[in-house]
């Protein structure tokens, strides 16, 4: 039996996982390959949330801002510069990154509920500074376009397999680097100062440089997932990153379990079998459009009432301690 | 623990390959043309139900559904039953585009019709791919030029006339009637109201002052500092309102805590001049008389009109409950002129023939506005004009100065003239019989 280092073996896992993805890329029709893309857009902007309060201690409110920065960033490149959409959504991951480290400077000495206040105020302002500028395209905003498929891959070649290629390639590629991230010397310190920041001091961390990488590296994840956002809906405006969409990420992070990184593609599915299972609630047992409206929002809210009640630390946990009962 | 860890990752990913089993073989098949059967007609619209602008237009659907339940208890369209299947995209772009994409892949729509916005529907028609699969996109609520680009939207016909004609016309009315008068233009800063900002350059009408705001952001305060700035113009400066209803209901509002109502004149855009809407916000029916708007509708509460009539009638019955006003009449308009697109597209309806019909027999479709329809191989865009009229306190709309005088343009600088359209008279019952 060959022996593989940690290190190996994520690799092997997210390399099994691309190519497992692949092959079921194929096998559905198109609404699926849509909502696929859509699921690695919310795991990827959940593993963001989770990175930053699970792993480091901080919360924020405001990822949805964040998210915005990305995809205005991605669509201005691909706009004004005429650049690849893959270099687009890069810039998407690069400028949200450097924002999230200057804003992470400014906001070095706040924590908990003054922290979680000034991301919910950026949240509830970017999107309004957006109006603004006028190369930000006001209410309309910019188009974000990645273009047909390349012609190579054949007429049957849809756009939406397009797009779950895109989406599911670059959220594997940060998710496997993201997952390095924690289990290096980094994943360490953030434990440890998100377990007790005093302590860590103590034992020489700079506490405050560290909690401001997290900060960036995890503002740069949620470009990347606006960008992905903006993609397959085919433009950015304001309107596209309402508060509520943060504070979905967050339901989704707390459904997932927000200390491990391991179930943030349930997140993800979470997020986007809820509008579906709703319809079919709808659907099956009757009732007004009004209550296919609110449904959604309902168990949303249900689902995080009872997460926070019998996993609060994810629905990996109670897998654990049923195999220690038994 | 390596083996935990392990049994942990395979656990989730059978976990989700199996949820993604069991949703593929849930998937519907795939009809040749699709939302198409001998007995039925399956048609989506993405509209908001909830949220601020389903205030306006949350009735649309509603008064879809009344219509087309009238034609259906009436033989439906060739023996086919028309199905419409609503999707709330509570006017953001994300679920527009994700919903549209549902209605289109998973509801397997025939056609999309009366869809709502302009930042909303141009996201939404690129995500569900409705040019690559030919899904005619049918009479789209939004007076956006932009949608007559026959290359970017090949299936879309839009439905009221563009903001720039409307911008145009009522340029000119207040050179005509309120000459010398300094005028104060307050538009939303996108694509609707740029697209009115061009109208009144190509109007050539002369701003005093002109307040590009983003819809999203106008607060009560906001806009009492912005009617306080203009009621420093000397005289009574006309006032014209460019964006949607609530926004024009927040600035009325400013002005009647101000006191300043009477110190303009105001006048509002189609859009945000539903006065049923502006008095549900709140708007004081002292204040809503004799503000000047534009239609090309008769007012929904113009009884002696057959349209309002017999679409009243239709209301009454099928969507009992719901009080019959603009968006009603609005809505129940856009499903009259689906019924007869449908049955001139003929009895082997296919999605092609279905565009190609309103192209070539649209202009002569009834319908209840007072202008003429302008599609046409060329041109995908409906009405063309529009009328001046004044609100009374009932929030009834009579033509300014007492006398109807619609007027017909373009949206560039083409010029205004006075209509000489003669409308076709409804069907009897509302049932169209053209083919």
């Amino acid at each position: 039996m060959i022996k593989l280092s940690p290190t190996k073996k994520r690799t092997l896992f997210f390399v099994a996982l691309g190519w497992a993805l692949l092959l079921i890329g194929d096998r559905i029709g198109e609404l699926l390959q849509y909502q696929g893309s859509f699921v690695a857009m919310y795991a990827l902007a959940i593993a963001s949330i989770i990175l930053l309060t699970g792993y480091s201690g901080q919360l924020s409110l405001g990822h949805s801002a964040l998210m915005a920065v990305g995809a205005y960033a991605g669509a201005l490149s691909i706009n004004n510069l005429n650049l690849h959409p893959a270099i687009a959504l890069v810039i998407a991951t690069f400028v949200a990154g450097i924002f999230g480290l200057i804003l992470g400077f400014g906001v070095a000495r706040l924590s908990g509920p003054y922290l979680a206040g000034t991301t919910l105020a950026l949240a509830v302002s970017l999107p309004t500074l957006a109006n603004q500028f006028p190369i930000l395209g006001g209410e309309q905003g910019v188009v974000f376009d990645v273009g047909a498929p390349p012609a190579r891959f054949g007429e049957d070649f849809s756009m939406y397999k397009w797009f779950f290629w895109i989406s599911t390639l670059a959220v594997l590629i940060m998710l496997w680097l993201i997952s390095n991230v924690v289990s290096s010397r980094y994943g360490r310190t953030f434990r440890a100062i998100r377990d007790n920041e005093t302590a860590a001091a103590l034992s020489g961390l700079n506490t405050g440089r560290l909690k401001v990488l997290a900060f960036a590296i995890s503002s740069g994840m949620a470009g990347l997932a606006g960008g992905l956002l903006v993609m397959l809906i085919s433009g950015v405006s304001p309107s596209a990153f309402p508060l509520s969409l943060s504070f979905s990420l967050l339901t989704g992070a707390v459904v997932t379990g927000v200390y491990s990184l391991k179930g943030v593609m349930l997140g993800g599915l979470v997020l986007v079998a809820i509008p579906e299972i709703a319809d079919s609630i709808v659907t099956r047992i009757g009732g007004s459009e009004g209550f296919t409206a609110t449904l959604p929002g309902f168990l949303v809210s249900a689902l995080l009432i009872l997460a926070v009640l019998f996993t609060p630390n994810g629905p990996g946990t109670l897998l654990h301690s049923f195999k220690k009962h038994n | 623990m390596i083996r935990n860890t392990r049994m942990k990752r395979f656990s989730i990913v059978s976990a989700v390959v199996a949820l993604g089993t069991m949703v593929i073989t849930a998937l519907p098949a795939q009809a040749a043309e699709p939302g198409l059967t001998s007995s039925e007609i399956k048609l989506g619209i993405s509209t908001p139900l909830t949220g601020t602008a389903a205030l306006s237009y949350g009735k649309v659907p509603g008064a879809m559904k009344a219509y087309f339940d009238h034609v259906n208890a009436n033989g439906g369209v060739y023996g086919r039953k028309i199905k419409l299947i609503v999707r709330d995209d509570k006017y953001l772009p994300t679920l527009a585009a994700t919903q549209t994409t549902n209605l289109v892949l998973k509801d397997g729509v025939f056609a999309l019709v009366a869809a709502l916005g302009t930042a909303t529907h141009s996201k939404a028609y690129t995500a569900a791919s409705l040019a690559k699969k030919n899904v005619p996109d049918l009479f789209v609520n939004t007076g956006f030029s932009g949608f007559g680009n026959r290359t970017k939207y090949p299936t879309t016909f839009t439905v009221l006339p563009s903001y720039a004609m409307e911008a145009k016309i009522i340029s000119k009315f207040v050179k005509d009637k309120f000459p010398g008068q300094a005028v104060a233009l307050v538009a939303q800063d996108d694509e609707f109201g740029v697209d009115g900002v061009n109208g009144f350059a190509a109007g050539s009408l002369t701003l005093a002052s002109k307040t590009l705001y983003p819809q999203s952001s106008m607060t009560d305060a906001r806009a009492k500092a912005l009617v306080t700035g203009l009621s420093a113009v000397p005289g009574k400066p006309v006032v014209i309102l460019f964006g949607t209803t609530d926004v024009t209901a927040l600035i009325l509002k400013a002005a009647e805590s101000l006191n300043l109502v009477s110190k303009f004149t105001w006048i509002a855009g189609s859009v945000g001049g539903d006065s049923n809407t502006l008095l549900a916000l709140g708007v004081k029916s002292t204040t809503i008389d004799g503000i000047v708007a534009a239609s090309f509708f008769p007012d929904a509460k113009d009884t002696n009109d057959e349209y309002v009539k017999e679409f009243s009638k239709i209301n009454a019955k099928y969507n009992p409950g719901v009080s019959f006003d603009n968006t009603v009449l609005q809505g129940m308009n856009s499903a009259m002129l689906t019924v007869q697109a449908l049955r001139a597209a003929g009895k082997n309806l296919t999605r092609t023939g279905l565009i190609k019909a309103i192209e070539n027999k649209g202009a002569k479709f009834a319908s209840a506005a007072l202008v003429p329809l302008n599609y046409s191989p060329t041109s995908h865009i409906g009405y063309n004009g529009y009328w001046m009229g004044q609100l009374n306190a009932k929030g009834e709309l009579k033509p300014f100065g007492g006398t109807l005088s619609v007027v017909t343009t373009d949206s560039t600088n083409g010029p205004i003239t006075p209509s000489t359209y003669k409308r076709i008279s409804i069907p009897k019952n509302g049932i169209p019989t053209n083919s």
